[in-house]
């Protein structure tokens, strides 16, 4: 195939030199491996506002492994956002507060660390990408500034070692010409060049976790297309673990080896991608997937959640999910809050009558009273 | 009310003579002027935003156009809209051109082409209360009473699934979902014939799209309106348009009926955009490809096929088509494309295969 003509020299990226790049195997194999190198237990993190206190994260627990992509999908109110900021214990305070639990990465409860420990740990073993990639690079300063920033704080390096480690981290990311890169500003780079930048800030100190929060929310279809791909890419050569927060189902099933389903600052779901596409039990997951339009197909009617994500500052004490729920309402989930239970082989449910159609065959689960 | 001279609707490549269109835009081209022609001298520079786009809108039904930032969607929106005038072209409702219309026509026209926006948060004015909101279309342009308009407000309210005492309230008070509930009511007011929707639920939970596609549907159906979707999500639009366009650099590269265009996509470039959608299962493991460059902006353009620069097969630089601008070729019934030796996906081995999935 022969290159295209071009009249825009400026623009072409010139990372595809070949005509087009085909993927046909999806999206390649796994990169996940056994070893666990991040592990939630039972984080809570509440917010004191005028209304009352908002449980945004109400005792969540989860681990990631190395070369594994946990997707955490909620709506707005979930808590999964509140749950990467406590991760990264980046929560406002006030009125924010990390009021319990443990975050255990590479053996250490991140929890437990001096600030002045955390900020070594942030950006370091545990990075996170936000949203909108094309807006979170600083357009006054160079490419090696802000890759080197990281590497700076965190590796302690200067001088030729530092730009070495700059050009290292933006050949990782496919950038063409590193050296020459280095010295361009945001604004002398493509859409597709400035994710790549962003891709290399976020690995320049090899995190052994990578938070992304929505990160493609405002790309084209393209576009988010690439930087999935490279983050892809990232994530089998070095082999990090991503946690991808979102609320896109076509990226949890592109991208998620495992899944979290969050409603109301609460897990309601934990399994393995097939599962939670192919046999869902609780129904707010089941509606969640039922009600996204496929490209695949036409679509009939497009079966919806009646009714809305409850205020968190008001939450039923009992089974959140329980009013939206179309099974009948069981009286005991008004007050007793619903454990999460492993029914299967690593596929964990928030187990309530009026929540799950599949109650009765895993009621015997339940802990005693 | 004087009405200016009907006259017959243009045909245009892109567009069958059967339609029973409402609205019809034909060879429609906004130019920005960007550079040059300093006093009259030297070359002007333009941004072609939208440059020769013809398509109906068709009564009761939705045409939706579908492209990557820069493509000329929203800007058509804009035009039909009348929030920017057209360089060239014409866009006719009710079969007459709306720039020959006399002034009661053109408010008539006005009124019965109304309009959702994306951003439920910026769109409703935070300062006036909803029963303002709603109710300051008809205001403007009716000669109700005060109680009239409160009526009328309560029930459009009930017709959107809110409650007519939510009408007392202000914008900040209600969830994403419930203001873009408001923006609906608000272009309901009017009881217009056509309502353009510019990425209707692109800023709402995934929970809340569902309801509302699924509104907008009903009221289709019970108003007998037709929609112009501009939306990016290939889902939606299967979802909610018959009838679709694909544009890059403000001209169409593919359109027709949707089932058609998903089907069997035809043009590289659609092909291109299909491959990239995000599956709906983690089983589906669509071929994606990723054509080489990035968009080019639409800043003076080349005069031949605008997708010259964008395509990984070989251009000839003398074919005709290099140098002036390919027209749209109906390649089956109802399905159009601008083609190309360097166009057709067929030709490039780049055709996807949308398939549906059996699990679950």
């Amino acid at each position: 195939m022969a290159e295209s003509t071009d009249t825009a020299v400026k623009e072409k990226d010139e990372i595809s030199s070949e005509a087009v790049s085909v993927d046909t195997d999806g999206f390649g194999a796994s990169a996940m491996t056994e070893e666990v190198v991040l592990s939630v237990k039972d984080l809570q993190t509440q917010f004191t506002t005028r209304w009352g206190t908002v449980k945004a994260v109400d005792g969540i627990s989860y681990h990631v492994k190395r070369g594994e992509t946990l997707g955490i999908v909620g709506e707005s109110g979930s808590g999964k956002s509140v749950n990467a900021l406590s991760l990264m214990r980046l929560v406002p305070s006030p009125p924010g507060d990390i009021v319990g639990g443990e975050v255990n990465l590479n053996g250490r409860d991140l929890q437990q660390l001096s600030e002045g420990e955390m900020t070594e740990v942030r950006g370091g073993e545990i990075s996170m990408i936000l949203q909108d990639p094309m807006q979170a690079l600083n357009p006054v300063f160079n490419i090696e500034n802000q890759v080197g920033e990281a590497i700076k704080i965190h590796q302690k390096l200067k001088g030729t070692a530092l730009l070495d480690k700059v050009v290292d981290s933006l050949r990782k990311v496919r950038i063409p010409a590193p050296e020459t890169r280095a010295n361009d500003y945001p604004h002398q780079l493509s859409g597709g060049m400035r994710q790549r930048v962003v891709g290399a800030i976020g690995i320049s100190s090899a995190p052994a976790v990578i938070i992304a929060d929505e990160p493609t929310t405002s790309l084209d279809v393209t576009i988010q297309a690439a930087y999935l791909r490279l983050l892809r890419q990232i994530q089998q050569e070095e082999g990090v673990g991503i946690i991808f927060i979102t609320h896109d189902f076509g990226i949890v099933a592109k991208m998620c080896d495992r899944v979290a389903v969050m409603y109301a600052g609460r897990i309601v779901e934990l399994s393995d991608v097939r599962t939670i596409f192919n046999e869902p039990l609780h129904e707010y997951t089941k509606a969640l997937i039922g009600s996204v339009p496929k490209l695949e197909e036409k679509t009939g009617r497009l079966p919806q959640i009646e009714g809305q994500p409850p205020l968190l500052y008001n939450l039923p004490a009992g089974d959140a999910f329980a009013p939206r729920s179309t099974l009948e309402f069981s009286p005991e989930d008004a007050e007793r809050r619903p454990p999460l239970i492993e029914v299967e082989p690593d596929h964990w449910v928030q187990l309530s009558k009026s929540s799950c159609a599949d109650f009765d065959k895993y009621a015997h689960l339940m802990p005693a009273e | 009310m004087t009405t200016a001279e009907k006259v017959a609707i243009p045909s245009a490549p892109g567009v069958s003579d059967n339609a029973d269109a409402i609205i019809s835009i034909r060879n429609l081209r906004k130019w920005y002027q960007v550079g040059g022609g300093f006093l009259g001298f030297g070359n002007k520079i333009f941004l072609k935003a939208v440059d020769d786009v013809s398509f109906d809108i068709e009564r009761n039904k939705t045409f939706g156009l579908v492209g990557e930032s820069g493509c000329g969607k929203t800007t058509t929106l804009k035009l039909l809209l009348g929030l920017e005038e057209p360089t060239d072209g014409q866009i006719f409702y009710e079969g007459e051109d709306v720039s020959q219309m006399s002034k009661a026509s053109r408010t008539e026209f006005r009124r019965s082409v109304q309009a959702v926006f994306q951003d439920p948060w910026s769109s409703l004015n935070p300062r006036m209360r909803v029963r303002s909101v709603v109710g300051e279309p008809l205001e403007i342009a009716t000669t109700m009473t005060k109680g009239q308009i409160a009526t009328r407000v309560a029930d459009l309210l009930t017709e959107v699934g809110l409650n007519a005492y939510q009408a007392n309230l202000y914008p900040h008070e209600f969830s994403g979902g419930q203001r873009q509930r408001i923006g609906i009511a608000r272009a309901l007011a009017l009881n217009p014939k056509v309502i353009a929707l510019d990425e209707p639920v692109s800023a709402l939970d995934v929970s809340i799209r569902a309801q509302i596609m699924n509104l907008l549907v009903d009221l289709q159906e019970e108003h007998g309106l037709a929609y112009l979707l501009v939306a990016h999500n290939l889902a939606t639009v299967r979802y909610m348009c018959h009838d679709m366009a694909v544009m890059y650099l403000g001209v169409v590269q593919e359109s027709g009926e949707t089932e058609a265009i998903f089907n069997n996509p035809m043009h590289i470039y659609t092909n291109a955009l299909v491959s990239a959608a995000l599956p709906s299962h983690p089983d589906i493991q669509r071929e994606e490809f990723l054509l080489p460059g990035e968009v080019v902006s639409p800043i003076d353009p080349p005069p031949g096929d605008v997708f010259m620069t964008r395509t990984p097969l070989e251009v000839d630089p003398n074919h005709k088509w290099a140098n002036e601008r390919p027209p749209l070729v109906e390649k089956e019934p109802g399905h159009w494309v601008v083609e190309t030796p360097w166009s057709m996906a067929s030709d490039a081995g780049l055709k996807v295969e949308l398939s549906g999935h059996a699990g679950a």
